[in-house]
């Protein structure tokens, strides 16, 4: 039976001891928000969801396109596993945007360039968790896969652009002075850093869940191998 | 009278939303850990039925 590989069980804790230093940071540290109150707290987290979504998602390309060119099947894992957590982490992304807009837009949806993209995006890669269930050949699975991540990926440039190309409500912090975004807000330095220091956190937890979920296909790809191995006995 | 002088009172907000996120990444840590443990007893089982086939 594989036993944890040490390096991911010191990454684990590194990234646990991260995350509690982050939520301190977010929860204690950052100052209360002059007019939105505390629900703007939900923002720093709010975005570096957005960000594990995204890069998940690249990386699936990389994993993709070198799927294609190798044929490797460790490529094929690390593409899935990539794309099982991004699709956690926009979900996470996509109702923290509800709940800090309910108070701050007065509803907990509305039909924005960027809600609407971020929910199609979504949607893209939960398809792609689900196709790939119907398809029983591990090496078609695998070119399926590495295909629909990399044009999938069209949905992730389209969203992150959206507020910047489209009319929008939502306010872009980074870089706008768009008096039509509704929610926004100037940063602090002690916010910055609380936001800066999120972002590394949870680019910790992508890399370790990533490492865990490719261990657990590992695992899954044993059982598999056994399995077909008895029954051809 | 009417200039906002307090931030707006929206803690019940940022409660949910900190529950949503620590909810979220904690019940996909614990899918991980169900499924690796399932995968784990599949493994022992067929371990098991193996020598039997020998036999």
């Amino acid at each position: 039976m594989d036993a944890t590989p040490r390096g991911l069980k010191i990454l684990t804790w590194i990234t646990f001891g991260l995350f509690a230093l982050a939520s301190y940071a977010v929860l204690v540290y950052a100052p209360r928000e002059a007019v939105m109150g505390d629900v703007q707290r939900v923002f720093y987290f709010h975005v570096a969801a957005g960000w594990v979504g995204a890069l998940a998602f690249l990386v699936a390309v990389i994993a993709g396109v070198v799927y294609l060119v190798t044929k490797n099947r460790t490529w094929d894992t690390v593409g899935l596993s990539s794309i099982e957590i991004g699709v956690v982490f926009t979900f996470i992304n996509i109702v923290t945007g509800s709940v800090w807009a309910r108070p701050i837009w007065n509803t907990w949806w509305t039909w924005d360039p960027r809600l609407v993209t971020a929910t199609v995006m979504e949607l893209v890669y939960i398809a792609y968790l689900m196709l790939r269930q119907g398809i029983d050949d591990p090496d078609r699975r695998a070119r399926f896969g590495a295909v629909y991540a990399i044009i999938g990926f069209l949905s992730v440039p389209l969203t992150f652009l959206s507020i910047r190309i489209f009319r929008t409500i939502h306010p872009v912090v980074i870089g706008s002075t768009d008096p039509g975004a509704e929610g926004s807000f100037d940063m602090t330095a002690k916010m910055l850093q609380a936001f800066m220091f999120s972002l590394i956190t949870f680019t910790f937890i992508y890399v370790t869940l990533l490492w865990h979920r490719i261990q657990l296909q590992h695992q899954a790809d044993r059982v598999g191998q056994e399995k077909a191995r008895l029954l051809a006995d | 009278m009417f200039v906002q002088n307090a931030p707006a009172d929206t803690t019940s907000y940022m409660l949910i939303g900190f529950a949503l996120i620590f909810g979220t990444i904690g019940l996909y840590v614990l899918s991980l850990y169900v499924r690796s443990r399932n995968l784990k007893k599949d493994l022992a089982v067929l371990a098991e039925v193996e020598p039997r086939q020998e036999d």
